[in-house]
């Protein structure tokens, strides 16, 4: 109970237990029926809590929210980076095909033409990650104010967190944390 | 249907990659003179340093939109009379509304084509057609 006699929802399941107990020391008829009840909803409540515990702490080390932030951000940065030098390519035929003659010259830039206009799929594709990644940035807070409503959290509980192989699947890396070629060789040598 | 192929004009995109696609289309149409922004802000103050003769500008920008810069443009006694095409994703029948009413001279929805951008850079100069 707070201050003003109001329930809270961090002291929920601790009252909800407390009253499971007092009425099992009730020697009221049908009082089980009650106590099941009761009992389901106390369990409802710590399975939230360690279910929203789980997506504040992540799985592994990394931050669920932040991670699939990164990694879609890390798509805009790929299909740029792509993006970019499909265009020098098409920049380097339409220097060539206002070399050629005429006929040649127009097919060779019709395509150049079409290979700039198709382009424009990375701003689209831009435009619609940067909304989701707002999309989950603002559900990341409402978690984090629907966690802050639940009070202290069990952040070591981890729900359904990869084991075994499961747990390497984890690429592609992102760039700012990958190894380069030159360091997976050096790792691949010195395991002999 | 001509173009005047020595008109200056300032194209503004918070993307890279679409201030060079649409430099690429309009060089294809031989207009060579281009001046890039990649907010509405930069391009605000490139227009008042040197009024071009038509802004080609994205809607969905950060901090100034390019309904933003539109309506600054239009405010302002200097560049007013400056054709504007807005090239935008948003194809909501608000926002062509909202940048009509803001004085917006064409409205070109992403993804376009070339054939689209000559045609609407022509629509917007009628003496020349």
């Amino acid at each position: 109970m707070s201050q003003n006699g109001s329930l809270q929802l961090p002291d929920a399941e601790g009252y909800l237990n407390r009253v499971i107990g007092e009425l099992r020391a009730l020697k009221a008829p049908h009082k089980n029926t009650l106590v099941s009840v009761l009992e389901y909803l106390s369990d409802h409540i710590r399975v939230t809590r360690n279910e929203i515990g789980a997506l504040k702490s992540g799985s592994g080390n990394a931050q669920v929210f932040s991670t699939t932030t990164d990694e879609l951000e890390e798509i805009v940065t790929e299909t740029a980076r792509a993006t970019n030098r499909i265009m020098d390519a098409a920049e380097s035929v339409e220097k060539v095909a206002v070399t050629l003659e005429p006929a040649s010259a127009g097919a060779l830039m019709d395509a150049v033409t079409s290979i700039y206009e198709a382009s424009a799929f990375q701003d689209i594709t831009g435009q619609r990650i940067t909304k989701i990644v707002r999309a989950l940035q603002s559900l990341e807070e409402k978690l984090a104010a629907l966690a802050s409503a639940f009070g202290p959290l069990d952040e070591t509980f981890v729900a359904n967190a990869p084991e075994g192989d499961a747990a390497l699947l984890n690429g592609p890396q992102m760039e700012k944390t990958a190894a380069s070629q030159t360091d997976i060789d050096a790792l691949f040598a010195s395991l002999g | 249907m001509s173009l005047n192929k020595n008109m200056r004009v300032v194209i503004v995109d918070d993307y890279t990659t679409m201030l060079r696609i649409l430099r690429n289309l309009l060089r294809q149409l031989e207009i060579n003179n281009v001046d890039e922004a990649n907010d509405g802000d930069t391009a605000y103050h490139l227009m008042q340093k040197n009024p071009p003769d038509l802004v080609i500008s994205d809607w969905n920008m950060v901090p100034v939109t390019g309904l933003d810069l539109l309506r600054k443009v239009r405010a302002d006694a200097k560049l007013k009379h400056i054709p504007f095409i807005m090239v935008t994703a948003e194809s909501k029948t608000e926002n062509v509304v909202a940048a009509k009413q803001a004085g917006v001279s064409n409205y070109i929805v992403k993804p376009f084509n070339a054939d689209t951008l000559r045609a609407k850079i022509v629509s917007v100069f009628p003496a020349m057609v």
